[in-house]
C-alpha cells in the first residue's frame, strides 16, 4: 500500500463540495432503500450520467455514499411497516416488526443504524487496509463453492422454520420450486414458462420479495383499520441506543460484519445472503433462542451490520482485481471506466488516487449515514401516527410502483399481485414467508453452480470433495441440518455419561 | 397538413445540405423525442454505449433520447416490443446486440419477434472474441489447447457467457473448423466467465476483449489468440485464429435498429447521423478510452450483417441442438 496515495485519496474526499455530496447521496440513498422495490442498483445506474461531469472524486464519492445509504435505507420499512425496503433488509423484518409492535420501534431502529454503522466502518477499513489481500481469495470461489455456499445457505430453512417444520420446510420447497422457473442455464430451454417471454429470465424474486411481505401486511392492515384505538402505535423510547446494548451487540454487530464482508466478496451473492446468514448465525450464538421471531434486538442488528459490511466487502474484488462482487459495483466500475479507468488490477496502484478516493468516501459515507440517519428516521417514524387504514392503501401503491419499476413490466406488477394474495394466505395459515424467499434467493445460485460444477468436474460428484473449501462448507452444511434433528440429542446422551467419569 | 407537408419539404432539403458537415441541425423527422428501448439493465454493457452514442447523437439530430429499460429474455422482452408493438414513426429505436438478437428467436419457439420486422439503422460497436487463460495455466499458446483437446476430446473446459451468446457459437464453430471437442460450461455473462478462468476453475474463457483487456495487460490473464480479421492494435502480440488456420472471426456487436417500415427519411437521418459520428474524433478517443472496439455499419450493409449471421447461426444451431445439454 502506497501510504501517499491513501493520503491523496484522503485530501481529494474532504473538500466542502465532495463533503455535501456525500450527505447529499447518503440522503437519496436512504430514501431509496426506504423505498420497497427502488434498489441501490436502479438509483446507481439512473444518477451515473449524472456524475459524468463532475470530476472523479465528486462522482464517486457521490455514488459511493447512496450505496451506502440504501443499504441501511431498506430497513426503516421493513421495522416500521414490515415492507422490507430492499432484498437485503427481509431478514430484518422477522425481529425489527415485532419490536415495533411492542412500541419499541425507537430502539430497533436506533440499533439498525448503528449496527448498519460498525458494518459499514468495519468492511470499508477492510477494504483500505487488506484489499489486495483479500482480494485474491476470490479466485478461489468458483462454481463448485458456490455450490457449496447455496446449499450451507439452504440449511437456514431448517433453523427458521420454527414452530412447524413441515409449514417451514414447504414454504422453503416452494421457494426452491419456483426458483426453477425460467431458461435453463446449460441447454437454453424454458422452463415452466408457458411460452410467457416475460418468464424466461425466471421470477424476479424483488418482485417476490414485495407481494409476499407487503401486501399481507396492507390487507391486515385494512382487516384491522376499523378497530380503532391501537391505530396510533406511538414510539415510546428513544431512537440513540443505551451505551448498555451496543456493548452487549458489539460481538454479534463483528460477527455479522464480518460475515458481511465475506459474503459480499463473492461474486455471485450479496447483502441478500449477507443478511440471512448473519440471523441465523446471530441466531445459534444466542442462548436463549426462542425470543428470535418475537422481537430479539440482536435478529435486527445482525442483518443489518451484515448488509451493510457487504458495500466494502463487494468493493474488495472490484478494486483488488477489477471483478465487481455485487451488481452495485458493477455499476460503480463502469462510473471508474467513465473516468478513463479500465477494470483490472492496478486500480490501487496506476490510479491509486481515484481508487483510494472511492474507499475514503465509503468510510465517511458511514459516517454521514449516521448524521443524515439519525434525522432521516426520527422523521420516517412518524408513519406510525398515521392511521392505518392510509398506511395500507400507502404501502400498496409503492408496491405497484416498485414491482413495476424493477423491470418497467406491468407483467412483474400482476405477478407481484399474485404473490401478494398467496402471501396473504400464508400469514393466515401461519406459514412464514422467510424460507420461502431464501428458497428464491439460493435457488437459482445453486442450481446455476450444481450444473457448472458437473461439467467442470466431468459428472463426478467427486469435484466437491476435491475443492478443500467446499468440503468444509458442506460439511459445516450437514452438522447444521443435523442440529435441526433430533441426531445431536441421540448423540449427546451417551457422550455425557463417558464424559462424566473423567 | 400543409404545415406537415411544408416541414417534409425543408428537412428534405436540410438532408441535402446537411451532406456538408457543417449543417448538421436538421430537424428529426421521426419528432422531438426518441425513446430507445434497453433490452438489459442499466449500467451495463448496452447502457454503456448509449452513455456515449446518445448525447452525441442528440446534438446531431436535435432531439431528446429517453432510455426506457426493459430486461428480460435476454433482451427478447424488449425487441418483441420494438418488432410488434412500438410506432413505425422513427420516433422508437432499440439497441440490438447481436448475434443475440437473432439466436434468440433461433433457439426459442417462444421468442416470436424476427429481424424482417426491424429496420436496421446502424451497427456502432464489435468487440472481437477471445481465448484466455489464467496467468498459471499450462497452456501458453493456442497449439496448447488445441492438444489438449485433441488428447482427451470432450474434457477441456472452456467456459462462455451462456448458451446462446456470441462466445457459446464461436466455440462450436472452433470446434467444427478443428474437429475438436470441448466441454463448454455455460456462465451468466462475460464477467464470471472471466473470473472462473482467472481462478484456474476452468481450462479456458471464450471472452470479447473489451472485457478482459486491463486482465490480459495487467497479466491476471493470458491471451492466446483472437477471433478478428487482423491482430489488433491494442494487443499487437496476440495471434488471430486466422493466422492459425482456423477460418473464425466473431464477436459480440451492438447497434441500433428501429421497427420495419419507419419513414424512409427518419431512416435516412438517422443512418446519416451515425456516419456522422463515426467521423467524429472526440467519439472515437472516447470509445478508445472505454475499450470499445468501433465497427460502424449503417444501412444496408447493417442489414445484410444481421441477415449473413442469421443464416449463419441457425445453421450451427441446427447442427448442434440435439446434442446441447446431452
Amino acid at each position: 500500500m502506497d501510504s501517499s496515495l491513501v493520503m491523496i485519496g484522503l485530501a481529494n474526499v474532504l473538500s466542502v463540495n465532495n463533503i455535501a455530496c456525500i450527505l447529499g447521496g447518503t440522503l437519496l440513498g436512504l430514501f431509496v432503500g426506504a423505498m420497497p422495490g427502488l434498489s441501490a442498483t436502479m438509483a446507481l445506474a439512473l444518477l451515473l450520467p449524472l456524475t459524468f461531469s463532475f470530476d472523479p472524486a465528486t462522482g464517486l464519492s457521490m455514488l459511493a455514499s447512496l450505496y451506502v445509504g440504501a443499504s441501511y435505507g431498506g430497513s426503516i420499512a421493513a421495522i416500521l411497516l414490515r415492507t422490507p425496503g430492499t432484498p437485503s433488509a427481509a431478514a430484518t423484518v422477522l425481529d425489527g416488526f415485532p419490536l415495533s409492535q411492542q412500541g419499541r420501534a425507537g430502539e430497533a431502529l436506533g440499533i439498525s443504524l448503528f449496527a448498519s454503522f460498525f458494518g459499514g466502518l468495519m468492511s470499508g477499513i477492510a477494504l483500505l487496509t487488506a484489499a489486495p489481500l483479500l482480494g485474491t481469495l476470490v479466485l478461489e470461489f468458483g462454481p463448485v463453492e458456490l455450490f457449496a455456499i447455496a446449499v450451507l445457505g439452504i440449511t437456514i430453512i431448517g433453523s427458521l422454520a420454527q414452530g412447524s417444520v413441515i409449514s417451514g420446510l414447504l414454504s422453503g420447497g416452494l421457494g426452491l420450486l419456483l426458483s426453477t422457473v425460467g431458461m435453463d442455464l446449460t441447454t437454453g430451454t424454458p422452463r415452466m414458462t408457458f411460452g410467457q417471454i416475460n418468464l424466461f429470465a425466471g421470477i424476479d424474486f424483488t418482485v417476490a420479495l414485495i407481494g409476499l411481505f407487503s401486501v399481507p401486511q396492507a390487507l391486515t392492515l385494512i382487516e384491522n383499520s376499523h378497530r380503532g384505538g391501537k391505530v396510533a402505535s406511538r414510539i415510546t423510547d428513544r431512537l440513540m441506543p443505551r451505551w448498555r446494548t451496543v456493548k452487549q451487540l458489539m460481538p454479534n454487530i463483528l460477527r455479522s460484519s464480518g460475515i458481511g464482508i465475506i459474503v459480499g466478496l463473492i461474486p455471485g451473492t450479496g447483502g441478500d445472503t449477507a443478511s440471512w446468514f448473519a440471523y441465523n448465525e446471530a441466531k445459534r450464538f444466542a442462548k436463549d433462542k426462542s425470543r428470535f421471531g418475537k422481537g430479539e434486538i440482536a435478529g435486527v442488528a445482525a442483518p443489518e451490520a451484515a448488509n451493510n459490511a457487504v458495500v466494502g466487502g463487494a468493493l474488495i474484488p472490484t478494486i483488488a482485481l477489477g471483478i465487481p462482487g455485487s451488481s452495485s459495483t458493477a455499476i460503480l466500475l463502469g462510473a471508474l471506466m467513465v473516468q478513463g479507468i479500465l477494470p483490472g488490477p492496478n486500480l490501487l496502484t496506476d490510479y491509486g488516487d481515484v481508487t483510494y478516493t472511492l474507499i475514503w468516501a465509503v468510510i465517511l459515507a458511514n459516517i454521514a449515514l449516521l448524521v443524515v440517519g439519525l434525522a432521516f428516521t426520527k422523521m420516517s417514524v412518524s408513519v406510525t401516527r398515521i392511521p392505518d387504514g392510509f398506511i395500507a392503501c400507502a404501502i400498496l401503491t409503492l408496491c405497484i410502483i416498485g414491482a413495476f419499476a424493477i423491470n418497467n413490466s406491468l407483467f412483474d406488477v400482476g405477478l407481484m399481485l399474485g404473490f401478494g394474495l398467496f402471501g396473504y394466505w400464508m400469514s393466515k395459515a401461519g406459514v412464514s414467508p422467510a424460507p420461502m424467499v431464501i428458497g428464491l434467493i439460493l435457488g437459482p445460485v445453486m442450481e446455476t453452480s450444481f450444473q457448472q460444477s458437473m461439467l467442470i468436474g466431468n459428472d463426478s460428484f467427486g469435484v466437491f470433495l476435491e475443492s478443500p473449501i467446499a468440503t468444509v462448507l458442506l460439511i459445516l452444511a450437514l452438522l447444521s441440518i443435523l442440529q435441526a434433528t433430533p441426531f445431536f440429542r441421540w448423540l449427546r446422551v451417551p457422550f455425557k455419561r463417558r464424559l462424566k467419569p473423567d | 397538413m400543409h404545415a406537415k407537408a411544408l416541414r417534409h419539404w425543408l428537412t428534405i432539403t436540410a438532408v441535402a445540405i446537411s451532406l456538408s458537415p457543417l449543417a448538421q441541425a436538421a430537424d428529426y423527422v421521426g419528432g422531438d423525442e426518441v425513446t430507445v428501448l434497453q433490452g438489459f439493465k442499466p449500467g451495463g454493457g448496452s447502457d454503456a454505449l448509449a452513455q456515449l452514442v446518445q448525447p452525441r447523437l442528440s446534438e446531431i439530430l436535435g432531439v431528446d433520447f429517453v432510455n426506457e429499460y426493459m430486461p428480460g429474455a435476454t433482451g427478447a422482452v424488449a425487441w418483441t416490443r420494438l418488432a410488434k408493438q412500438s410506432p413505425n414513426d422513427g420516433g422508437t429505436i432499440s439497441i440490438t446486440n447481436t448475434p443475440m438478437l437473432m439466436t434468440n428467436y433461433i433457439m426459442n419457439d417462444a421468442i416470436t419477434y424476427n429481424t424482417d420486422e426491424m429496420t436496421p439503422i446502424a451497427n456502432v460497436v464489435t468487440d472481437p472474441g477471445i481465448v484466455v487463460v489464467s496467468a498459471d495455466s499450462p497452456y501458453q499458446t493456442i497449439e496448447d489447447l488445441f492438444a489438449a483437446a485433441e488428447q482427451s476430446p470432450g474434457t477441456v473446459t472452456i467456459g462462455n457467457s451462456g448458451v446462446g451468446g456470441d462466445d457459446f457459437f464461436t466455440t462450436i464453430l472452433l470446434e467444427q473448423a478443428k474437429g475438436l471437442s470441448f466441454k463448454k460450461v455455460p456462465f451468466q455473462g462475460d464477467g464470471p466467465s472471466a473470473t472462473a478462468a482467472m481462478g484456474g476453475k476452468i481450462d479456458a474463457s471464450f471472452n470479447n476483449v473489451g472485457n478482459v483487456y486491463g486482465q490480459v495487460e495487467s497479466g491476471n490473464l493470458r491471451a492466446l489468440a483472437v477471433f478478428a480479421e487482423k491482430r489488433l492494435t491494442s494487443l499487437p502480440d496476440v495471434p488471430t485464429m486466422k493466422e492459425k488456420g482456423v477460418d473464425v472471426v466473431a464477436g459480440s456487436s451492438r447497434g441500433y435498429s428501429a421497427p420495419a417500415g419507419i419513414p424512409d427519411e427518419a431512416r435516412q437521418q438517422l443512418i446519416e447521423a451515425f456516419q456522422t459520428l463515426a467521423k467524429d474524433p472526440d467519439f472515437q478517443a472516447q470509445a478508445e478510452k472505454r475499450a470499445m472496439n468501433l465497427d460502424v455499419v449503417t444501412g444496408d450493409d447493417y442489414r445484410a450483417m444481421i441477415d449473413q449471421m442469421e443464416s449463419d447461426y441457425r445453421e450451427i444451431w441446427d447442427s448442434v441442438k440435439d446434442q446441447v445439454g446431452r
